[in-house]
């Protein structure tokens, strides 16, 4: 296990005042990557760059809409990036307990339990620190041109009360901004 | 007055079936292994009338296990002891259809192929497709993330959902669509198997019918060549629109049952479809066939009908694999695709310990497992045994770097196989997120996440003196 993740575990276990975000973690790589699997998982603080360049030399490529390439995939995972849901397969955060947690993985179906690493896209950092994630990538041919759409901005008050509520669940202490 | 009383009280006769007779056919869904009456069975026929029941079962703490057309096959549906059915059946109309955005708006209970039947004069289908489309209704499709032969290319049903409206417990409504700020909460409801909200609408996403459709079967002397030439097709740069394998017992079976001409001296078989415009297909089918050049025998179907046969050899697997035993039991696990060849050879081992026959249907693109182990429940024992087997495929399947579970849902069935897979944190951030949605556990309780007690219970047993099962493998 990485030492920079320990580190960050029990600096969590112990604190009650910290306000952290994924980003100082400086945490970044691409960790497994298997072409014949249409599978890569990297580390949250990754750049898209990099991780479309390791893609393109198989000629494979994320396929979803990219609005900035010098962007981390942790903050595009974070602000949920449109369509990026769909590719993800499997998410690894350590929760605002400190404890690492896996959930979904490498495979492309997988329905064993609540889908918490496609619920956690759009989280903006608020229920747990994103360190590692799978996406199904695929070949250049069939991502084709992604157009941007608009988000709706309304939201009910229901949905908010249950937003805060699992954020308690994954941050009971509220160390997360 | 008790619960039952109420609801009979409540509503117009026909809605709430309470008699041995009424509610026995639905004491058990696709997974008749278990089975369990229930108080009553509530067929609604609005979305008011739906929240009511909810209002009433909360009032009186009554669970309610929510049903579509009960084909599941994890025991998602089957009711409890002190619970109603909740069975959406009734509410089986598409609402709407937008060709140019290639939307429809359905009721839960409409079936699978029924909104791919409203929408084909606009030249546009509903991709998922599990094999049992002509009965499963899409509410039950979004519970289970239900998948099928064509998820590689086009999909689960997560990714061709475009909104549901849902109930809570309370009978408040919510909507999640794709295009929400915050949390992915739509995502959520796929695959919550009937325990966060009852899903009371869907918009769906159509897909464009493709122009022209081939299949390639291809017949292989070895297992390990066909699984092989699996990934080499991925590694070719190909995404076929099926990628389906059957071993040498199920290419048997299905012969038997459909004969449309399988390779019965091959070892394993592989259709491949490839979609899409004509060239497009010729420009891939190149590809497939100079990948498949060491196959024993190929076959490339050159007309609509020859395509169907093909795969309703395929798609037959499991009644004519039925046809050869009492009994079987289906498993559904997945593995990188690396594996499978590794994979296909640990369930031969298992299938000699255990001395129980298995035909294996893969979704092979996905790596997605189907072994059918068959057996006979009339002998004493046998499931017991079956059961064991199972689990031991799907305790590999996890140490493969994979899940226990890729479409068909945890429900009663894999609740001890759950326990391999998550650790007791991630178990317990589950039962929390059941209970932002519902604190009083009354939407299908007990089912999907084991309790944690029941983990510890099993791990006591599993566990040998701190060794992992199969060390040999590496892990992820």
């Amino acid at each position: 296990m990485s030492t920079q993740i320990l580190k960050l575990q029990a600096e969590i276990k112990s604190s009650n005042g910290l306000h952290i975000t994924s980003n100082w973690l400086n945490y970044s790589g691409v960790q497994e990557y298997f072409p014949e699997e249409l599978v890569i998982t990297v580390k949250a603080g990754t750049s898209m760059a990099e991780i479309c360049a390791v893609l393109a030399k198989n000629d494979q490529a994320l396929p979803f809409y990219i609005e900035d390439e010098t962007q981390s995939i942790g903050a595009a995972y974070a602000n949920g990036a449109q369509d990026l849901s769909d590719s993800v397969l499997g998410v690894q955060i350590i929760d605002g307990s400190g404890e690492l947690l896996n959930f979904g993985g490498q495979v492309m179906k997988n329905v064993a339990g609540y889908d918490v690493a496609r619920m956690l896209v759009g989280s903006q950092g608020k229920l747990a620190v994103v360190t590692q994630i799978s996406f199904k990538v695929m070949p250049n041919y069939y991502v084709g041109k992604l157009k941007r759409r608009a988000k709706t901005t309304q939201r009910s008050a229901l949905r908010e009360e249950i937003e805060s509520r699992l954020k308690t669940v994954f941050d009971p202490k509220g160390i997360f901004n | 007055m008790n619960v039952i009383n109420e609801l009979l009280d409540k509503f117009p006769k026909g809605i709430v079936l309470t008699g041995e007779e009424s509610t026995r056919p639905f004491e058990c869904d696709g997974l008749s292994v278990y089975r369990q009456k229930p108080l009553a069975v509530v067929l609604p026929e609005t979305v008011e009338q739906i929240k009511q029941v909810l209002k009433i079962c909360k009032v009186h703490n009554t669970p309610v296990v929510t049903r579509g057309a009960g084909t599941g096959l994890a025991g998602g549906a089957m009711p409890l002891s002190e619970s109603i059915v909740l069975g959406l059946s009734k509410l089986n109309q598409v609402k709407s259809i937008d060709a140019e955005k290639q939307l429809a708006v359905v009721e839960p209970g409409v079936r699978n192929v029924a909104i791919s039947e409203a929408v084909a004069h606009y030249g546009l289908y509903y991709a998922p497709d599990p094999s049992s489309q002509i009965a499963c209704s899409i509410g039950g499709n979004v519970a289970e993330n239900s998948g099928g032969v064509h998820c590689l290319k086009y999909g689960l049903t997560v990714h061709n959902v475009e909104a549901v409206k849902i109930l809570t417990i309370d009978g408040e409504e919510l909507i999640l669509s794709r295009d929400d700020q915050g949390l992915g909460l739509l995502a959520l409801m796929n695959g919550s198997e009937g325990l966060l909200g009852v899903i009371v609408e869907i918009t769906v996403k159509l897909t464009q019918m493709p122009k022209l459709a081939r299949v390639v079967m291809a017949g292989f002397d070895k297992v390990a060549d066909c699984a092989n030439s699996v990934a080499d097709i991925i590694k070719a740069g190909i995404i076929p629109a099926g990628l389906e394998m059957m071993d040498s017992f199920a290419i048997e079976a299905a012969e038997g049952f459909a004969q449309v001409g399988y390779p019965l001296e091959a070892q394993a078989l592989l259709l491949c479809e490839l979609d899409g415009s004509e060239s497009e297909v010729q420009a891939e089918l190149e590809v497939v066939l100079k990948v498949l050049s060491g196959a024993s025998s190929i076959k490339v179907s050159n007309n609509e009908k020859e395509r169907l046969d093909l795969w309703k050899g395929r798609k037959s697997a499991f009644p004519a694999v039925g046809r050869l035993s009492p009994d079987y039991y289906c498993m559904d696990g997945t593995i990188p695709r690396r594996h499978l060849a590794d994979m296909l050879e640990k369930i031969n081992e298992l299938s000699k310990k255990y001395q129980l026959r298995v035909a294996n249907v893969f979704h092979a693109g996905d790596g997605n497992l189907h072994p059918l182990i068959l057996y006979d429940a009339n002998i004493p024992g046998e499931l017991e045994r079956t059961e064991e087997f199972g689990t031991e495929i799907l305790r590999l399947s996890v140490d493969m770097g994979g899940s226990i579970t890729g479409e068909h849902g945890v429900g009663v069935e894999k609740l001890d196989a759950m326990c391999h897979q998550f650790n007791a944190k991630e178990l317990e951030i589950f039962h929390q997120i059941k209970s932002v949605f519902d604190p009083q556990s009354l939407l299908n309780p007990g089912k999907a996440i084991p309790e944690l007690h029941r983990c510890a219970e099993l791990g006591a047993m599993h566990v040998h003196h701190g060794q992992l099962p199969h060390p040999e493998l590496e892990r992820f």
